[in-house]
Parts: C-alpha cells; structure tokens; sequence
C-alpha cells in the first residue's frame, strides 16, 4: 500500500479478499442462525478458493 | 346473507392492503440498493443491514483503491453500459468510489484490473441485496 489510496495486493490477497467478502454477504444474506451463517461462510470460502486455484492451475500448461 | 357481505368486504380490503405491501416493499428495495444496507436496517434485520453496508464498502474501498475502471454513461460500446449498471448497484457509494480514485482508474496492470471486477461485484452485491430486501418485505421466506 503507498499514499493516495493505491492499494498493491497480490494475485493471491486479491482473491483471498474477495472470497472472504463475498462468503461472508452470501452467509448473512443465506442463513437466519449464527451457526448456520458461520458453516455457510466457511464452506462457500473453501470452494471460492478451491475453484479459483483449480482454474489457475488448469490455465498453468497454456503459460509455458 | 351477513357472512357473503363481509367476505365482499374482505375480498375488497385485501387486494389494497397487498399493493400497499408491493408498494412498501419496493421502496425498501429503493432505499436499499441507494445506501447499501438501508432496505434491511428499515425492516430491523441489523446484522444484514451491517453486513451488506461494510462487504459493499470494503468492495468499494479496495476497488477505488486498487484504481479499478468506474464506468460512466458516456460508454462506447454494450460492455461499457453493462458495467455501469453493475457499477451504479453501488448506489450513493458509486459517488464515494468517484471520490475516493482522485487519480483515475489504471488498469494497465493487474491490480487495476480486479479493482474493476471488485467494483462490479459490489454493485451486483448490492443489487442482490436491494431483491433480498424486497422479497423479505414482502413476506417471503428470508
């Protein structure tokens, strides 16, 4: 991060941020109870990350 | 005879009162894609209400930051008008993001360029939000 609000956040902190944000709004907006929200946030952030290494794994022959 | 008089009366007074709910929902759809979190803060659901301001915020915040594209009306092309309208799902923050990239977007490298899709994905956020409210106004299962 430098002045003027230029954020540098890697490939990986980009997605990290994402998917945690998103996960936790689908949570909220999905579930009524606490602890159905906290499973619904966990398990919606491990496939947002799963599917996003999946896919930049699968793109990984076509840089080479 | 007095029982089908008061079922007239019922059947009249019912379809008013159901436009009424139509009509309050959706104003509270209004106020909830205008300030993100406000649909839901006026029906008393806090925790979405906090939760749809600050994930729409931090969307906003990090995609400003990040010198992400903010669409504006004057597009050239179908893709420039589809993300204007993602981008004003934002609502009021699409002025806040305005505000907040003093330098304009950059997305001449990758950093710009998810801060574009984070943009977006606020005012999508928000837009599914603003219906979450809707629905939930109207009196279905939320």
């Amino acid at each position: 991060m430098n002045a003027g609000l230029g954020f540098k956040l890697s490939h990986l902190q980009a997605m990290l941020l994402f998917a945690l944000v998103i996960s936790i709004a689908f949570g909220f907006l999905g579930r009524r109870r606490p602890v159905d929200r906290v499973k619904y946030i966990v398990w919606s952030l491990f496939l947002f990350l799963l599917v996003g290494v999946g896919i930049g794994w699968a793109m990984y022959p076509f840089s080479h | 005879m007095e029982e089908s008089k008061m079922a007239d009366e019922t059947t009249a007074i019912a379809p008013q009162q159901g436009s009424r709910r139509e009509a309050k929902a959706f104003l509270i759809a209004v106020a909830g894609w205008f300030v993100p979190g406000l649909g839901h803060a006026l029906m008393k659901m806090w925790g979405r209400a906090v939760t749809c301001f600050l994930t729409v915020g931090l969307l906003v915040f990090f995609g400003a930051g990040m010198r992400g594209n903010l669409f504006s009306s004057s597009g050239n092309d179908a893709f420039d008008a589809l993300g204007y309208i993602a981008d004003m799902g934002t609502g009021t923050f699409y002025l806040a993001a305005r505000s907040l990239e003093k330098e304009g977007a950059d997305v001449s490298h990758a950093g710009g360029d998810y801060g574009t899709r984070f943009l977006a994905t606020a005012g999508v956020l928000n837009l599914l939000a603003a219906l979450h409210a809707f629905e939930a106004a109207r009196g279905r299962k939320a």
